[in-house]
């Protein structure tokens, strides 16, 4: 065992002479291990952005076929038949259902200053109650029936014009910004709120909504609405739990997460390629060393013992240096794309702990494979020819 | 100037530049080479005898004085044309034999001929000629790898003369040989010189080497000494 | 035996290694090209936009509505050539995630405006202009949905209703058009607005945006404002721009997400290459000594030189065109499950030609100093080192 640390501590001394060679294994270890943090910390948030914004206490309701809330439309006549619905949570008002409207505008992103979609959801004060987490950042609630607003923080993140008290125009409209708020970071935080009856008159859509939620009498249990709804030839609708709902619009960013493993791998694999190359070069560099001590009586099992270190500790150095710099540069770093239903989402990178552990794991990795074959060699290498090599 | 003169060293210096001072290996050296001669060149260490040779080989350059072969000054002579000078009239034979690890016996001698005009046939046989001159005609296609020290020798010696140069330069040619091989290549040495006519200059520091010369001189601290061979 | 042979035998000498070198560059260059045709597909909607079309939509946003009337409107203002219209019909085929890029046009119109990117034959064309329940399909959309003229099909759309009840259309392929270029979108299909208008139950005389062709290019900018001008404090503002602006903007949609990901990946492209720069220059100053031995045997200093160069050139060039090509094998495998989503993945020459611009710039980077050096080698000092 004192043998092993003796030709481990040789070699890992040595490094510094070895310099250039030393740096590049570190440098490939430090890429590939940043590249897949990258592309992890990106899924990681765009899922949690998602799938935290669906509740499964509360039902989804669109028409059948329209996928998205975007594309979906719901008579008034409708909505009147699923407030007489069964499954559905009543309180002293009648039940808890909230037929919405899903209308695009344009906002100016920060940064680039380009157009993107944002949605403007129309809404009363029982919509707003079923997402629980939602609170007021800034300002007062919108009052029904006048142009006001309020804006999620995700907006105000990473759009231009959007501040507490300012106008906006929307085509002929002017809106006023009354209110921030926050629905914990997810999907919601993304878009615009106002009364439903405005957005109704000023958008053409005459008494008809476009998607309707409700809250469940038991979470999860759709089974007597659905009965319902299968059974009144009027109600055309799809109906899921709004998690089930965000949970399939999230998958759509699971293609960056595969998109980024595959990435990774192919670049890992060019790394290896790299460190390899590395290894086997420090091994030639140190044949007479390894054979000197070889002849000296230490066995072969420590010469090979002392390759594998020096590239584990090359490879652990690449990948702390690969997870700090994308801990640096990706960590809470916001982003925004085109999510489901047409309209940006505001998400930002997470670069949970345990993301950091897949990190080491590859960069051991990566120092475990790229020195094993150089140290296979090292220990086979017979004394006399190391000699002759090295001289 | 005779037929008979090949090489011409008239006050010869040669100094180095090292930080802020400046080392002299050699001032007014003379020498006179003729054609067929076997000349070793012995000294201690730090004498100048592989500044000397270098500078013979065109290798290197001296600071003063003139350098004349075959009548012709090439001691002004550029980089390039010196490049020449030395593919057409210098073969090389180094202590460690210097032979291109990647290539086999034959691709190694061929290699000076890569610098003449001379046809794929003319090369083939002019490398036969000269691995069979040196013993080695089944050891063609044998890569540097897997020869002895002394085959390796001799196959660098059929470099040096597939080109049929008018001068060799041996630098510790048996320095890294034992007694027996280094007999063998000094034998194949004074045979080159005896039959096949070529001019030798051998650098060494053994005097049994020296003895198949046919004559010593002895370098000390940049000068020639005079000094009565030990039969 | 030859200079290349020479060259040849110094690259394999470590066969080991120079597999390891060509790998990690095979690797860069696939992930360089698979990367930037991504990257050229998700832009090519800006390049190839021409550059005297303007699209017209509701200033709210692209997904508002506009009024029918607007069309004659536009084609009154002075300059426009050409000008149609279409609304985006959501489409779908059978089932729902079999998405189709589906619209309602005015059929000869839209031929006028779109002469280059919808080429059809004239018997096709004929046969679609003349009826209504026809659609023409892009090569590849018949190809996926395995359309033939003639054939009779059901699109249903997730947006409209049909006024018969369901959200099923029934349509003749009268036609299968392809584009002058092979990066021209064929993934779409078109049908006529007039039978869409008299099914549909409901948004009748809305459409959903407006192209047009300007009769110089240099006129863009006052056609676009006199058009927006004319609609100012109308029920639905209009905002106009070029084509290649409005394609830019709908691309940027993609946010900066698309920025990160391209920058990581190029960033790990051209640390892949310092990493085998370095390895390839180190492989040549472990050869001083031979270098000094060839030129002691009159191997002049700028053959030498050519022979370094040529050698890392050589292994830039096997890694980084086997990369391209595994590349090219890439896309074309991914090009028919991914035409969906991205009609335009082409590796095309000007991808393969700067792919090539970056194997030669390794190649002379990594052999330039190493050549330069054996250029310049002292044979005596060389000698004194070994």
């Amino acid at each position: 065992m004192s043998q092993i640390a003796a030709v481990a501590v040789m070699n890992i001394r040595s490094l510094p002479r070895r310099l250039w060679m030393s740096l590049a294994m570190v440098l490939a270890s430090a890429v590939v291990v940043a590249i897949l943090l990258a592309f992890l910390a990106m899924a990681r948030g765009f899922e949690a952005t998602m799938s935290g914004a669906g509740s499964d206490a509360v039902a989804l309701m669109m028409r059948e076929g329209s996928q998205a809330e975007l594309n979906s439309v719901i008579g008034r006549d409708q909505v009147n038949l699923i407030e007489e619905a069964p499954g559905i949570a009543r309180d002293a008002d009648g039940p808890l259902v909230s037929p919405e409207l899903y209308v695009i505008v344009d906002g100016i992103k920060k940064g680039t200053g380009g157009k993107a979609n944002i949605p403007l959801r129309g809404l009363d004060a029982r919509g707003m109650a079923m997402r629980g987490n939602m609170q007021l950042l800034e300002g007062r609630m919108f009052t029904p029936g006048t142009n006001e607003m309020i804006v999620g923080a995700g907006i105000l993140r990473e759009f231009d014009g959007f501040q507490l008290g300012n106008e906006i125009r929307f085509g002929k409209n002017v809106w006023t910004v009354v209110g921030v708020f926050s629905t914990g970071g997810n999907v919601f935080e993304s878009e615009l709120w106002a009364d439903a009856k405005m957005i109704q008159s000023h958008y053409n859509r005459g008494s008809s909504y476009q998607t309707i939620r409700a809250q469940l009498e038991n979470p999860g249990n759709l089974e007597p609405l659905k009965a319902y709804i299968d059974a009144e030839p009027q109600l055309n609708l799809e109906l899921k739990t709004e998690s089930a709902y965000f949970a399939e619009q999230g998958k759509q960013l699971q293609y960056m997460a595969i998109f980024g493993r595959v990435i990774s791998f192919i670049m890992a694999l060019g790394a290896l390629a790299g460190a390899l190359n590395t290894m086997y070069t420090s091994v030639a560099d140190r044949a007479k060393e390894i054979a000197t001590l070889r002849a000296l009586g230490f066995g072969n099992f420590s010469a090979f013992c002392g390759t594998i270190a020096e590239a584990l500790v090359l490879a652990a150095a690449g990948g702390l240096l690969g997870s700090l710099a994308a801990f640096v540069f990706f960590d809470g770093l916001n982003a925004s794309t085109l999510g489901g239903s047409f309209t940006q989402v505001v998400f930002s990178f997470d670069m949970s702990p345990d993301l950091f552990v897949q990190g080491a794991v590859l960069a051991l990795l990566i120092g475990f494979l790229s020195g094993f074959f150089p140290a296979w060699r090292a220990a086979r290498m017979p004394v006399i020819v190391a000699f002759r090599n090295g001289a | 100037m005779s037929q008979d003169l090949l090489f011409q060293l008239n006050g010869v210096s040669k100094s180095f530049v090292k930080g802020k001072e400046e080392i002299s290996i050699f001032s007014d050296l003379n020498l006179t080479i003729e054609r067929g001669d076997f000349v070793a060149i012995m000294g201690p260490s730090g004498s100048g005898k592989t500044t000397l040779l270098n500078m013979l080989g065109g290798v290197d350059q001296p600071s003063g004085g003139e350098v004349s072969f075959d009548g012709a000054r090439v001691d002004n002579l550029s980089e390039s044309a010196l490049t020449r000078w030395r593919a057409h009239n210098i073969g090389f034979i180094f202590q460690f034999y210097n032979l291109m690890p990647m290539l086999n016996a034959a691709r190694n001698v061929e290699l000076p001929l890569l610098l003449t005009k001379l046809s794929k046939a003319q090369r083939r046989k002019n490398v036969e000629t000269a691995l069979a001159l040196v013993g080695l005609s089944d050891r063609a296609k044998h890569m540097p790898s897997e020869m002895s020290g002394g085959q390796q020798q001799r196959v660098a010696i059929a470099r040096a003369i597939v080109s049929d140069p008018k001068l060799l330069l041996c630098d510790e040619p048996t320095g890294d040989l034992d007694r027996t091989t280094a007999d063998e290549i000094l034998e194949m040495l004074q045979l080159l010189n005896r039959d096949h006519g070529k001019t030798i200059v051998m650098v060494t520091h053994d005097p049994a080497a020296a003895k198949y010369a046919n004559r010593t001189l002895h370098l000390d601290k940049g000068k020639f000494v005079q000094r009565e061979l030990v039969a | 035996m030859s200079d290349l042979y020479l060259i040849y035998k110094n690259m394999t000498r470590k066969p080991l290694r120079l597999f390891l070198t060509c790998f990690a560059i095979f690797i860069a260059f696939l992930i360089y090209g698979a990367v930037t045709t991504l990257k050229s597909a998700l832009d090519a909607g800006i390049d190839l936009a021409a550059d005297n079309r303007l699209v017209v939509v509701n200033k709210i946003n692209f997904t508002q509505p506009l009024p029918i009337a607007y069309a004659q409107k536009v084609a009154a203002v002075e300059g426009v050539e050409h000008v149609t219209y279409a609304n985006w019909f959501g489409g779908y085929y059978q089932e729902a995630r079999n998405q189709i890029v589906a619209m309602a046009v005015e059929p000869e119109s839209l031929l006028q405006v779109y002469e280059r990117e919808i080429v059809l034959p004239l018997e096709q064309r004929a046969a679609w202009l003349g009826n209504r329940q026809g659609l023409i399909a892009g090569k590849n959309l018949a190809q996926r949905l395995g359309w033939k003229v003639g054939d009779r099909v059901p699109v249903s759309s997730n947006i409209f209703s049909h006024k018969e009840g369901g959200h099923t259309w029934d349509f003749v392929v009268e036609g299968i058009f392809t584009g002058s270029d092979p990066q021209h979108d064929t993934n779409s299909m078109y049908f006529h607005y007039k039978y869409f208008m008299e099914t549909q139950s409901f948004g009748g005389d809305w459409i959903g945006w407006i192209t047009l062709t300007t009769v110089d290019p240099a006129q863009n900018q006052r056609i676009a404002d006199e058009i927006d001008n004319g609609f100012a404090n109308s029920q639905a503002e209009t905002d106009t721009s070029t084509e290649a602006a409005f394609s830019k903007a709908f691309i940027e949609q993609i946010g900066n997400i698309g920025l990160i990901i391209f920058g990581v990946v190029f960033m790990a492209f051209f640390t892949i290459l310092i990493l085998v720069g370095n390895t390839m220059a180190l492989a040549v100053r472990e050869r001083t000594g031979e270098i000094a031995v060839l030129k002691t045997l009159g191997f002049a200093a700028p053959r030498i030189f050519k022979m370094v160069l040529t050698e890392s050139l050589l292994i830039a060039l096997i890694g980084g065109l086997a990369g391209l090509g595994a590349a090219w094998l890439i896309v074309e495998g991914a090009k028919a499950t991914m035409a969906q989503f991205l009609p335009n993945l082409v590796l095309d020459s000007g991808i393969a030609l700067q792919a090539l611009a970056f194997m030669l710039l390794l190649g002379l980077v990594t052999g330039l100093l190493p050549a330069l050096n054996a250029l310049r080698l002292n044979i005596v000092t060389a000698f004194n080192r070994g």
